[in-house]
């Protein structure tokens, strides 16, 4: 995937917008209202003022983390879709040490950070050791291990989590000097939103530029012949469980640190599942599941401003990106065969 | 291409064969031109497409379903297999094949990708000719069979050529189309360079055909080739011309007498294939030793064991250090080994990394980023080093031909001077040009100090390594033989009906 020629991008590229164009216009007609009026409203939604673009850069964070967990995982022939899991479980971790850590705000943060990536780490060794020594999918065992990490939220949140001084199922929240700062004032957008961008850009690096990413490439691609050249596939595969589950427990920790504050319950409306369908789109390409994922971000503050405004309904948020990945998927497997 | 011919289709590796009655058979798309049967045009959408109207191709690489039993997959292949029909049923045509074209098919029950690749290559063969196709084309059959089964192929395909078929041939083996073929095409670079009739030409006509149109490799391949007989089943004084490299081996004995490989009491732990006794023998620095053997005897289990991609009981030493029973590919390579796999697509290459790349594996170059520019170098020199015709180093490794993916991983296994090679049907599928020059790399190495393990299926190859041959039948390993014993009597050993 990642030698696609300019053509085949091309193609790709639309296929996949015709598709997304086909459900926004079907949508907005089915709800009556006019395609343009509804496009426009998206659009300013989503970007149309810095309120709407900080929205969107903030809502961004977490999935451009979590898709470029899943890129490295995908490339590596990990196929973790237990993103969602790692995330809560980050999240947790942030929680749960946030209220304790003392010392200089700075501090705090980077302790909050490597307790929540850690965390998104080690939720995924169940599933790493399981497919290792007992040849479990981990397709199968990192998404019963989501199902658990949920219950476990729902469970801490009113157990030993919760917030001692109120009734809401929900932990401590965070000293506000601890937290990060908008980075314009009103807004919800942080620095968060550069440490994900600048992760994107080294997982970038690391897999096309580095001796270790193009092992990495090898055993994803070909894992027979990886065996067979003699490269260490056993600890490669475990290097690339463990790095996208540190990038989803991150994505968990900076929501934390950056947006919410706390944990509550349920604590995320799918940002491991979306995180995979931008790596999809970019065809694990950590960059271009990054721009996938900003795009999916304004899709969703997009879209209700569209359904305020024209009547739309916001499900486009969640219809146009499985419209667009079964698009792209579809597109890539045609040519593929075409090629083949 | 008339009724009732088999037509030979020869070229060296990359000319187009394979391409060409891919196209013929709707696996491929033609870029124009077009394909005529009986008068009409005739282009196949795809394989099935291709099957119902009668042509079939058995491809170069069996394309059998790996989890599906040899019975399940016959079935598969049978377009007049009924909707529902029994396991017994299916079981019952295994046998019937096997015995009606005189093929090993193995048992019924295993599962196909449990099987060596020549039992699957077979099975592929007996499915092709189970449905009486109109026009049967076979890409390299013979490659994989022994000479018995090669003569009870040829007996079937002129059986079918009787009956009013059309058979195309691809193959590598000028003998075997001077002995069954009707007319012979020669094809260099993707184009036509002579269609004839095989009575009127002569083997050694076709042989310098086939090495003027290999105008890259030709002045490299004049000191290889210059002495040997174009037909190989000749007695081959060409083989006994070079350096025998057990020379060098008892020269250097005395000062380096640390043997390269030593086996005590091996045995791979393979239940799903015959189990080898247990195998106890060493080779010096530049030794070789070839194992000789029809695929599904346990040969390329015993050089897979050793590379440390199978368990083993016993003991493997390469270069002085033993090796874990459970096997570790990086342990074999860390001491010095180097492994040429039978399936190159599967295991010797990369498909979708550019070819710098995979000459780069497995320690590609660079501390912090990767040194492309030393990449490109080494796979420029790799690859001008061993004849590959590439368009670029940054081509993907799969877009090459069969012959040339093949010589790209002994580019990259010879790179690092191996203590010791295990290669498993080097030159399986490579044109006579190419297999020659694959040999005497091989045999360059070998000079340098490497130890060698070749196995092969192929009598005529494994006595132009001029080095001793031990046949393995049933897991059972020979003694020492002459490479100058008669190739009539390796194949009996072979199909173990001596010894």
């Amino acid at each position: 995937m990642s030698r696609e020629s300019a053509a085949r991008r091309f193609a790709v590229a639309a296929a996949a917008l015709s598709a997304a164009a086909a459900a926004l216009v079907g949508l907005a007609l089915l709800a009556g209202a006019s395609p343009l009026d509804a496009v426009r409203a998206l659009a300013e939604g989503a970007a149309g003022s810095p309120a709407a673009l900080g929205e969107t850069l903030a809502r961004a964070t977490a999935l451009v983390l979590t898709a470029v967990g899943a890129s490295l995982a995908f490339r590596a022939g990990v196929l973790n879709i237990g993103l969602e899991g790692q995330f809560l479980a980050g999240a947790v971790a942030a929680a749960a040490v946030g209220p304790l850590l003392a010392g200089s705000p700075l501090a705090a943060r980077a302790g909050l950070l490597a307790a929540a990536a850690l965390a998104g780490a080690l939720w995924v060794m169940p599933a790493a050791y399981l497919e290792a020594r007992r040849g479990v999918p981990e397709v199968l065992s990192t998404i019963l291990l989501n199902l658990v990490a949920a219950a476990g939220v729902s469970g801490l949140v009113r157990g030993a989590l919760q917030d001692p001084g109120g009734d809401y199922p929900q932990s401590r929240a965070l000293p506000d000097a601890v937290r990060l700062a908008p980075l314009a004032a009103g807004g919800r957008v942080t620095a968060a939103i550069l440490i994900a961008l600048a992760l994107a850009l080294f997982a970038t690096l690391l897999l096309e530029w580095t001796p270790f990413g193009l092992k990495l490439r090898a055993t994803g691609l070909a894992p027979a012949a990886a065996r067979a050249i003699g490269l260490p596939r056993a600890r490669l595969r475990l290097l690339a469980f463990a790095a996208s589950g540190a990038l989803a427990g991150l994505a968990g920790g900076l929501e934390v640190l950056a947006v919410t504050g706390r944990l509550y319950d349920p604590f995320t409306a799918g940002v491991g599942y979306t995180g995979i369908a931008a790596a999809l789109l970019g065809g694990s390409h950590p960059l271009a599941a990054a721009v996938s994922a900003v795009l999916f971000a304004a899709l969703g503050t997009g879209s209700s401003a569209m359904q305020r405004d024209t009547g739309v309904p916001g499900a486009l948020a969640t219809i146009v990106p499985g419209v667009l990945v079964l698009a792209v998927l579809a597109a890539r497997a045609r040519l593929a065969r075409k090629a083949a | 291409m008339f009724p009732g011919e088999i037509h030979a289709l020869l070229g060296e590796n990359g000319a187009g064969k394979s391409t060409l009655v891919s196209i013929a058979a709707g696996r491929l798309v033609a870029d124009s031109g077009e394909i005529l049967r009986g008068g009409s045009q005739a282009s196949y959408r795809n394989a099935r497409d291709a099957r119902h109207a009668g042509l079939v191709l058995v491809p170069q690489h069996d394309l059998l379903i790996g989890a599906a039993s040899v019975a399940d997959n016959l079935a598969f292949l049978d377009p007049a297999a009924p909707f529902f029909e029994s396991a017994a049923a299916r079981r019952a045509r295994v046998g019937r094949l096997a015995q009606a074209f005189g093929l090993e098919l193995g048992d019924a029950d295993a599962r196909a990708d449990a099987l060596p690749v020549g039992t699957r290559q077979r099975i592929e063969i007996a499915g092709a000719l189970a449905g009486d196709p109109d026009v049967l084309i076979l890409d390299e059959p013979t490659a994989v069979l022994s000479p018995d089964e090669t003569a009870a192929l040829f007996a079937s395909l002129r059986k079918r050529a009787d009956a009013g078929a059309a058979v195309v041939l691809i193959t590598h083996r000028l003998a075997e189309v001077f002995a069954g073929a009707d007319r012979l095409t020669l094809l260099a670079r993707g184009r036509s360079v002579k269609t004839c009739r095989v009575s009127e030409t002569t083997p050694q006509e076709i042989g310098g055909l086939l090495l003027t149109n290999t105008e890259g490799e030709k002045n490299f391949l004049e000191g290889v080739w210059g002495a040997r007989p174009l037909d190989s089943r000749a007695d081959t004084p060409g083989g006994r011309s070079q350096t025998h490299p057990s020379e060098h081996a008892a020269q250097s004995a005395a000062t380096q007498p640390l043997p390269s490989l030593v086996l005590t009491g091996f045995a791979p732990d393979e239940a799903r294939a015959v189990r080898a006794e247990r195998i106890s023998l060493s080779l010096l620095p530049g030794e070789i030793l070839v194992l000789l053997a029809i695929d599904g005897n346990g040969a390329d289990t015993i050089a897979r064991a050793i590379a440390g991609l199978e368990r083993f009981s016993g003991r493997v030493e390469v270069g002085g250090v033993p090796l874990p029973l459970s096997g570790d590919p990086l342990a074999f390579r860390a001491a010095g080994g180097a492994f040429v796999p039978a399936d190159r697509r599967e295991e010797g290459l990369v498909a979708a990394l550019s070819l710098s790349e995979n000459l780069a594996l497995p320690n590609p170059p660079g501390s912090v980023f990767l040194d492309r520019p030393a990449m490109r170098a080494h796979a420029e020199e790799r690859l001008r080093a061993f004849g590959v015709r590439y368009a670029s180093p940054a081509a993907l490794a799969g877009s090459l031909s069969g012959g040339n993916q093949q010589k790209t991983v002994l580019a990259r296994e010879l790179a690092h001077r191996p203590g010791v090679l295990v290669a498993v049907h080097p030159t399986r599928g490579l044109d006579l040009a190419s297999a020659a020059a694959v040999r005497s790399r091989i045999l360059d190495a070998c000079r340098s100090g490497t130890a060698a393990l070749a196995v092969t299926a192929d009598p005529d190859e494994a006595q132009l390594f001029g080095a001793p041959l031990r046949v393995v039948y049933r897991g059972r390993l020979s003694a020492a033989l002459e490479p100058t014993t008669p190739p009539a009597a390796l194949g009996r050993l072979m199909a173990g009906l001596e010894g």
